[in-house]
């Protein structure tokens, strides 16, 4: 049976949070339009003073840069920040997945020379797995690592890569051996320098406008022999279980949320009794995502295997952030007819975070493949 | 082991042996199951979370959870609330025990097996006044829509009032919310015993993607019903507790529509039969969702209160620590 427990945060997790909440209302001006969504809002600058601050990194060992705190203390920094919609997708996916990718697996050598970097802001990294013939189907990925010497040449496409352009590596999945009756046999997962290495990157725009994602080529791109993350041909185990840290955080259910604030803002201080429950349902979906994710991380903190929790977390936060702008655009009859300079806010924050919000059930598996993660716990196959 | 789970091992067991669909057809037929009472009774169970009885209030809810769990067709939510309320000890025995209804004008309706009761409570909400019925003589007996005996009776004039002091609508919503948690992860255990016993096209329908779908969407839903119901259950003697039950009945109830109807589909036409037992639970929890407030009162009564404070404090209020 899938269980939740009741965990509650400790004191030291409430005084962190009134720190974190200090240091956003220090920083308002780097977020003129906060958007809650983590790829929203890249700024290098703010990165960094996260990193002074000590919260990128923080469950790692302070050797490598890290704070060795708790993956509530984590969670604490990390729902604040997208509650608030800061800019923190420039450094989000190394320190959620590659930093701990490359510490569970990552060479002494590779642990050294990339994660002090990640810890303090100023590196970043993007996902090479999605490739344009492969989606969810991970093990039909193409792209090709072969061994010449000290080096690997690498030949293939990425695409769907967010920020590849201004990112400094990306950490590949790839093939170093041909493909055999094991489809899941003979990847490797192999760091590209993004600046030097070689690789083309050509920017693709999305539909809200955005332009974070890119196509990545590799066209004979020779790389050191020490790239490759851990041991060659582990490549699969590796990809999956990085696939699981990045599913039940805050957020998956907080991407919406600044469009929460601004439709409570609308509704004013008496609101009408159909406005009041579209407030309220709301509401009680954010506290129960909220605990629930909160139990998760205390299962991470326990060492438990996460795999299913975090699905099933990630199914239901990710559906209700698109239901969230559905539920918002209905506290009002004509969103056009709103006053232009009054609630211009209300207005372009629900558009943006609409027009995102395809994304929402895509991006780290999609619902699909979500929903056979929970099946599997389930016992159905 | 703990007192909790020795409570909620024991009830198993019990309810196992004891309630089943042949019971739970009779007692729609208004036949009161006075064997199952009784071993409630020899058990205990009457008494959980009175004072004087070792246990704690977050037992009782914890039972409750079990009690949906088998569609036990007794009001042990008013049973067990009454004992708290009456503050006199535990005032259920094998032959007395006193039923909880809403109070309506010149009436208190609704109260389950109100007929077999030896006293009957009349609550109204946003008060904490309860009246109090020490002779009750029923006036007209009915069911809700999952055939539960519920009862009405007018009020006489010689009733008593008392204060109760956590509000007792928000206290009946939140046993309603318990049974809905338990009557949802037995939706969903049937949902799955069901879905691997069935062959259709030659092979389990379990195999079925669309199939392990919908049973993903329903266990999802029951997880996140079972952690906001244990949410208000620790909200309990706090300042959050009507915030709390207000989400969690409101979560709860949303659940059970998506639940019934995607585990009705799973069963296909024989869980649309009287035969099956799924309809003991699936009418139930149409009919709790309901009861105390459904999801739109409790909403409005959240969103009301979160508009007070304004928009720049929701997310404090989201953010809590418990």
């Amino acid at each position: 049976m899938l269980q939740f427990d009741r965990v509650t945060l400790d004191s030291g997790s409430e005084v962190l949070r009134q720190r974190v909440r200090d240091f956003i209302a220090d920083n308002q001006h780097h977020m003129p339009q906060p958007n809650s969504d983590f790829v929203t809002g890249h700024d290098s600058e703010f990165s960094a003073k996260l990193g002074e601050q000590g919260w990128i990194g923080m469950t790692w060992p302070s050797e490598f840069g890290g704070g060795e705190q708790s993956n509530f203390e984590r969670l604490v920094v990390t729902e604040e920040l997208l509650a608030a919609g800061a800019p923190v997708s420039a450094h989000w996916i190394a320190d959620r997945q590659s930093g701990p990718l490359l510490l569970r697996f990552g060479t002494p050598e590779q642990r050294e020379r990339y994660l002090p970097g990640i810890a303090s802001g100023q590196s970043y990294f993007s996902i090479g797995m999605s490739e344009p013939d492969t989606g969810s189907d991970l093990a039909s990925v193409r792209t090709t690592a072969v061994a010449e010497g000290d080096a690997y040449r690498i030949n293939g496409t990425k695409i769907w890569t967010t920020d590849a352009h201004r990112n400094h590596y990306i950490i590949c999945l790839v093939r170093t051996e041909a493909p055999s009756e094991n489809r899941h046999a003979g990847f490797s997962q192999i760091i590209v320098d993004l600046k030097n290495d070689g690789a083309k990157v050509r920017p693709i725009s999305n539909m809200a406008g955005g332009e974070d994602f890119n196509e990545v080529v590799f066209e004979d791109v020779l790389v050191p022999k020490d790239r490759i993350v851990g041991e060659p041909g582990n490549g699969w185990q590796q990809v999956t279980s990085e696939l699981a840290y990045e599913r039940s955080g805050p957020e998956r259910f907080l991407s919406a949320f600044r469009v929460f604030v601004e439709m409570v803002r609308i509704c004013g201080d008496k609101p009408s009794p159909h406005q009041a429950a579209a407030i309220g349902r709301l509401a009680s979906h954010f506290t129960t995502l909220r605990r629930m994710s909160i139990s998760v991380a205390g299962m991470l903190e326990q060492g438990k295997d996460v795999g299913v929790e975090a699905a099933l977390v990630k199914e239901l936060g990710n559906n209700f952030e698109k239901v969230l702008p559905e539920v918002a655009r209905l506290v009002v009859p004509d969103l056009s007819q709103l006053d232009p300079v009054k609630h211009k806010l209300f207005r372009d924050t629900f558009e943006e975070t609409l027009l995102l919000s395809p994304s929402f059930t895509l991006r780290g598996g999609t619902r699909e493949i979500l929903r056979g993660v929970i099946a599997r716990g389930l016992g159905l196959r | 082991m703990d007192t909790r789970q020795l409570i909620i091992d024991t009830a198993e067991k019990i309810f196992t042996d004891h309630c089943q669909k042949s019971l739970l057809d009779a007692a729609e037929q208004g036949a009161f199951p006075q064997d199952l009472w009784d071993k409630i009774v020899e058990n205990g169970f009457h008494q959980i979370g009175s004072c004087g009885s070792g246990t704690e209030a977050a037992d009782l809810y914890a039972f409750l959870k079990v009690c949906g769990r088998f569609s036990v067709p007794l009001p042990m939510a008013e049973v067990l609330l009454s004992n708290q309320w009456l503050a006199t000890g535990v005032t259920a025995s094998k032959t007395d025990f006193a039923s909880i209804g809403r109070r309506n004008g010149d009436s208190i309706n609704q109260v389950p097996w109100g007929r077999k009761a030896t006293k009957v409570l009349g609550v109204v909400a946003d008060s904490n006044k309860v009246l109090v019925m020490d002779t009750p003589s029923v006036n007209d007996t009915g069911s809700n829509l999952a055939g539960e005996a519920h009862d009405t009776f007018l009020l006489a004039g010689t009733e008593r009032e008392i204060e109760v002091e956590e509000s007792p609508f928000a206290q009946m919503a939140l046993a309603r919310t318990n049974l809905m948690a338990g009557g949802l992860q037995a939706a969903l255990d049937l949902g799955l015993q069901f879905a691997s016993e069935r062959s259709q096209f030659g092979r389990s329908i379990s195999k079925f993607q669309a199939v392990q779908h919908s049973l993903a969407v329903v266990a999802a839903e029951v997880a996140a019903a079972q952690r906001a119901a244990d949410a208000a259950v620790d909200a309990l003697g706090t300042d959050r507790f009507i915030d709390e039950v207000s989400a969690s009945k409101a979560r709860v109830g949303e659940a059970v529509g998506i639940v019934a109807e995607q585990v009705h589909q799973v069963h296909g036409a024989m869980g649309f039969t009287y035969e099956h037992r799924l309809h003991h639970f699936t009418r139930r929890l149409w009919a709790w969702r309901d009861e105390w407030g459904n999801e739109f009162y409790w909403q409005a009564k959240l969103g009301s209160r979160l508009a007070a404070m304004g928009a720049d404090k929701v997310w404090g209020y989201i953010a809590t620590r418990g």
